[in-house]
């Protein structure tokens, strides 16, 4: 019968007095600029500040400028006592400096990358990854030599963590934990099952997840669909909320000026399709000529598209530009240190969602607590209505539908200009108690209460 | 100054590249372009963008380099020009636009050693960055290729020597003419020539031959060097290289049949070896191109629509395919409706939506049903399982158990929740939906026109269907024709239910001059065959100059398919003098049909082929006087456009057309007589509240 993983006759944490040692498998920690930074530094400096040593694993920062760049501003935050390791692994699949690449790749690029991720799939089931697993393993190994570990924390995605958390567990049983986020086996974007429990991936995540002991996802309906696939797993299941960066809350510092022209804003990875972005620039034209509140105003896209040689120029760039005349700008990245600034400039969002009800988003935490009004432009069954409900200035969940979200943009714009500053509080309020540092806090401690609890059993 | 030299051997988004120049710029850098692409372009872009220089790389291939990837295709073409080498020998980035650039930008790296070579705009701009960091450019070296790529080159041409002195033997001058074309066909026919040979010659023959710009040649080389030969694999392979290569131009080669049975001998002795996937694979491209669409679609006429039966039973002889078509059935019968609850009714289809909308707005208001609506194209993992036809096939072999379980996990939530699933359209999410039992749920597909000539019909596994919906008549005849399935003893209840339209909003007053206005709705495939509308409208102005064409809808796309642009070209010049004399009105799409066809008094169906031509039941509706081609792939059948109609609609040419037009319009009281009768008849027959009580009946089992 498997249970969690269990640490009999090993000092455990605060062994022979010492603080205890994290082992944390975080790639896409800062200053790589992607959303799930965040997440991982608040959990590294939790674990510190609960008294825990933390060696983080990542990779080297000249990955992330293949992906989605960098922002040191984001390390700013990170707890001095955080040791980070740095491993020299890169997205082969991304490289874009062409004197890397071999005759056979520069000839056939495309190609070139399929074979690669077929090969990568062979060492361990996940495309792009599957072949940092033996420098993962080896790193866990070395690191836990030199240290011993008390706890491995992995957070995915990358899967092939997954791998070096079990081999560490194998060698030195090590217990160890999964930041599931947006789960494996569950097709978030779908909504469907990912793979089988007889495929390899679904046997690695059995076994994986069998001697686990914790497994925190970011919403409630992954977390059923973990509790219904491994019932006997039921209970080490827990939803664990991104939440959002109290620093990135711009406060009341900025007026709507219809003069001027209002502003309408979004921040974030532009991870949604071209088809998405041409029914929300659709619908953003019909509401310009459909009320004048709006037809001087201006919508601002942030954030980071495409990565590897279409980084900053993919389709949606295309289409943003040819959208010029109504408004519609991309302006690239924001450094985690300007997003306040930059929400203060806004005097609404637009949430564009992927995914339906298995989808959150860290986005609508942030988007919350800049107490503005929030269009939305997906599904109507998306988990990010369950957490916007209730939010005073949210035009409500009305589907990707270009006449319901031109209503929703004049709506909006009503709000922006009408909104009392008591409904402005009432707005930022809505989203307290989504304060990335009490739910993390919070998650950090119950691990550990359940490490604790495993190695008395 | 910081040299950046973009290359390009595609169109990129102007307003990118503007946007990436000036950022360039503001970082200190000059930009030059050179693309291999076309001269209109180019002159967009410069027209928008201004470079520091720009250069027109050369666009035509060298014949070494027709099976080479893309990327060497371009090199080839770009490797001497002598600007191009100029400015890479002093360029300090080097940037490929596109993934065709990528290898011309390698090899020119390869040469000017210092210069940065990065793939993409953003990498572009951190190049940049990094000179500026480390305090200006390198001053750039020799530009020569290194040692080592000098020998692997020569190592390549060595190799290729044979090659080269095949294509010596074989110039475009030599191929464009007869004599040469027939020489060099020689050793093709004749005997005793061993086989690797004879596929060497043939293939070598039919590549010169592409090239001298003889494509029919080069496919006549292959599929005569395809009869000489006895190994399955090769000769399905050039037969079906030659056949996509005649259907990619349009032409409806003669040799498909032989491409199918080849493709599907290859399957089966595949299958015999176990080797599902590439089996599947096989069968999978006989059906491609057994039941391709310039073969059926885009044209004037079909071998299917002469004699389903026999085309279809080509397939039906290969074992491999009988394993395909083997009715599964299902476990349980499908449960009857609930009768404590409303009905849940699932409606499925693959993006096209066009035919539902009435469906979807009765049942969502209807109080004894719940409907839940998936469009199979709107989740990815469900386009995915739809889009892997082949491996529908693989499965049905008994080699993808993975897919089943893969469609069982996409499908059966679905199937669980829903007592009746209405999947429109009998394409591929049937095919894929057959896959699994459906349990105790029932299963309705409805099958338009389009579908009898694709493959997906013989693919369908029609034992788990419980109903299968037509629109017509002889669309029911031709399908159960060509599908056995539908005739042996698993074959599912079968009902002919017209297409839901509401259309007493269609019958509204005509315009003063709509009694000489002939209109045909809907010119937007090649099987609406309107060059026989402009036939009817010729003859009628020889009689009367008043008579006008009315063309509503939007032009065939010639993307569709060469043998769609063929028609097109045709088309566009047969009606060019007419539209300019006023003849011909192109009005266009358009959202409001009815408005339309107040200006209409007489509605034209042309077609050669049509389920039910929703715009002549339109038309008749709005009381235009209809005229009815007697459509040619069903003319004289069981059923045809003769049973659909009403006697006096349906005639056989443009003659007879007109002839009924100049009676019916002799006096304005007898073309309202006509038109009246014609509205009467489409209202009391195809209006949605007429309609509808047939779809209760499909989905409740009774009328309601």
């Amino acid at each position: 019968m498997p249970g969690a993983a269990r640490i009999d006759g090993a000092p455990g944490p605060g062994r022979d007095g010492q603080r205890p040692h994290l082992i944390y498998l975080a790639v896409g920690f800062p200053p790589a600029a992607k959303s799930c930074a965040y997440r991982m530094r608040e959990t590294a400096n939790q674990f510190t500040a609960q008294g825990w040593d933390v060696t983080v694993v990542t990779v080297e920062d000249e990955s992330w400028e293949l992906d989605s760049g960098v922002d040191h501003t984001l390390t700013e935050q990170v707890d001095p006592r955080v040791q980070v390791v740095k491993l020299p692994l890169r997205r082969d699949d991304l490289e874009t400096d062409i004197r890397r690449y071999s005759e056979e790749r520069a000839a056939a690029p495309y190609p070139w990358v399929r074979a690669l991720v077929e090969r990568q799939q062979k060492v361990f089931p996940e495309p792009s990854f599957g072949d940092w697993r033996g420098a993962l393993e080896d790193a866990v190994l070395r690191l836990h030599r030199e240290r011993p570990a008390d706890l491995l924390l992995a957070s995915c995605v990358p899967y092939v963590n997954l791998a070096a958390a079990w081999k560490l567990w194998e060698e030195a049983r090590v217990p160890y934990a999964v930041d599931f986020r947006d789960g494996w086996s569950i097709d978030v974007i779908d909504g469907c099952e990912a793979f089988t429990k007889d495929s390899e991936k679904g046997r690695w995540e059995q076994r994986i997840l069998e001697s686990a002991v914790s497994l925190w996802v970011v919403n409630d309906p992954i977390a059923e669909h973990y509790r219904a696939r491994y019932p006997e797993l039921a209970h080490r299941v827990h939803v664990v909320r991104n939440g959002y960066d109290a620093d990135s809350s711009p406060g009341r510092t900025h007026r709507p000026d219809p003069e001027a022209g209002l502003v309408f804003g979004y921040l974030g990875t532009v991870n949604f399709s071209t088809d998405h972005l041409k029914l929300v620039l659709d619908a953003w034209r019909v509401a310009r000529g459909r009320d004048p509140l709006l037809a001087n105003a201006r919508f601002e896209f942030r954030g980071h598209i495409g990565n590897g040689a279409r980084r900053g120029s993919s389709p949606h760039v295309d289409l943003i530009h040819a959208a010029e005349d109504e408004g519609v700008s991309y302006g690239g990245p924001v450094a985690k240190a300007e997003v306040a600034a930059t929400y203060a400039r806004w005097d609404a969002m637009v949430l564009i969602l992927i995914g339906g009800r298995y989808v959150t988003s860290g986005k609508v935490y942030e988007y919350m607590a800049t107490g503005l009004p929030i269009v939305s432009a997906h599904s109507i069954d998306h988990d990010a209505a369950n957490v916007l409900a209730g939010h005073p200035l949210w035009t409500g969940s009305r589907g990707i539908d270009r006449e319901a979200m031109a209503d929703a943009f004049v709506q909006a714009a009503h709000l922006a200009v009408e909104s009392t500053d008591e409904q402005h509080a009432e707005a930022m309020a809505h989203a307290d108690r989504f304060t990335r540092e009490i739910i993390m806090s919070a998650a950090v401690k119950q691990l550990v209460n359940e490490l604790q609890v495993g190695k008395t059993q | 100054m910081i040299d950046v030299l973009f290359i390009s051997s595609k169109n990129s988004p102007i307003s990118a590249v503007a946007d990436a120049v000036r950022k360039l710029e503001d970082a200190g850098a000059g930009v030059s372009f050179a693309g291999s692409v076309s001269e209109s372009w180019l002159g967009d872009l410069t027209d928008k963008v201004e470079f520091a220089h720009t250069h027109q790389l050369p666009r035509a291939n060298k014949r070494r380099a027709v099976d080479l990837p893309y990327g060497e295709q371009v090199w080839l073409r770009c490797k001497t020009d002598r600007w191009l080498r100029t400015r890479a020998r002093t360029a300090h980035v080097l940037v490929a636009l596109d993934d065709g650039a990528v290898y011309t930008v390698w090899q020119l790296a390869q040469r000017n050693r210092t210069a940065k070579a990065v793939f993409g705009f953003a990498p572009a701009l951190n190049a940049v960055r990094d000179i500026n960091e480390q305090g200006g450019p390198a001053r750039p070296g020799p530009f020569r290729r290194p040692v080592s790529l000098a020998l692997s080159d020569f190592g390549r041409a060595f190799k290729r020597i044979p090659d080269a002195t095949e294509r010596l033997l074989t110039p475009r001058p030599v191929m464009r003419r007869s004599l040469g074309a027939r020489l060099w066909r020689l050793p093709l026919r004749a005997p005793g020539v061993p086989e690797a040979l004879r596929v060497r010659i043939g293939r070598r023959v039919a590549e010169a031959m592409y090239w001298a710009g003889k494509p029919s040649g080069g496919a006549y080389a292959l599929a005569l060097t395809a009869s000489k030969i006895s190994d399955t694999a090769v000769k399905a392979e050039l037969l079906e290289k030659a056949a996509t290569k005649e259907f990619k131009r349009g032409v409806d080669p003669e040799f498909t049949s032989r491409a199918v049975q080849a493709l599907l001998a290859n399957g089966d002795r595949l299958l015999g070896e176990g080797k599902y996937e590439e089996a599947a694979l096989a069968l999978n491209r006989a059906l491609v191109l057994g039941f391709h669409r310039v073969s059926h679609i885009d044209q004037l006429s079909s071998p299917l629509a002469a004699d389903a039966k026999g085309y279809a039973e080509q397939f039906h002889r290969s074992p491999a395919m009988k394993t395909i078509m083997t009715p599964r059935g299902r476990l349980r019968p499908p449960a009857p409706a609930p009768a404590d609850r409303p009905l849940r009714l699932l409606v499925t289809t693959s993006q096209n939506d066009n035919f539902l909308f009435h469906i979807l707005d009765r049942y969502r208001n209807h109080p004894e049903v719940e409907v839940r609506y998936l469009d199979m194209a709107a989740q990815q993992s469900l386009r995915k399982a739809t889009g892997s036809d082949w491996r529908v096939l693989q499965e049905r072999l008994g080699g993808d158990p993975e897919y089943a379980d893969t469609v069982e996990a996409l499908m059966r939530p679905h199937l669980d929740w829903a007592d009746v699933v209405f999947l429109d359209w009998c394409v591929g999410p049937a095919a894929m939906l057959t896959t699994i039992d459906p349990g105790d749920t029932r299963i309705i597909v409805r099958l338009h026109s389009y579908e009898a000539f694709t493959r997906w019909p013989q693919v369908v596994d029609f034992s788990r269907i419980d109903d299968l919906v037509f629109v017509a008549e002889h669309v029911r005849d031709l399908v159960t024709e060509q599908v056995p399935q539908l005739r042996g003893p698993l074959a599912p209840r079968t009902h002919v239910l017209h297409n839901a339209m509401p259309l007493s909003d269609f019958d509204r007053e005509k315009t003063p001059d709509a009694r000489y206005n002939i209109g045909l709705v809907g010119i937007s495939q090649v099987a609406k065959d309107p060059l026989w509308a402009v036939e009817v409208l010729r003859l009628l102005r020889a009689e009367d100059e008043r008579y006008r064409l009315l063309l509503v809808g939007g032009d065939m796309d010639p993307r569709t398919s060469r043998a769609t642009r063929k028609y097109l070209n045709n088309f566009m010049k047969e009606i060019e003098p007419l539209v300019k004399s006023g003849a011909v009105l192109r009005l266009g799409p358009t959202d409001d049909v009815a408005g339309r066809l107040t200006e209409i008094g007489f509605i034209l169906s042309s077609s050669v082929r049509e389920g039910c031509h929703v715009g002549l039941m339109e038309g008749a509706a709005s009381g235009a006087v209809p005229v009815v081609r007697d459509w040619p792939f069903y003319a004289g059948k069981v059923h045809s456009a003769r049973t659909l109609y009403p006697k006096g609609w349906v005639l056989d040419t443009p003659e007879e057309a007109v002839r009924r037009i100049l009676e019916v319009n002799a006096t304005e009281e007898a073309w309202r007589d006509h038109a009246k009768l014609a509205s009467e008849y489409a209202l009391s027959t195809w209006d949605w509240s007429v309609v509808s009580a047939d779809f209760d009946e499909l989905f409740f089992g009774e009328r309601r």
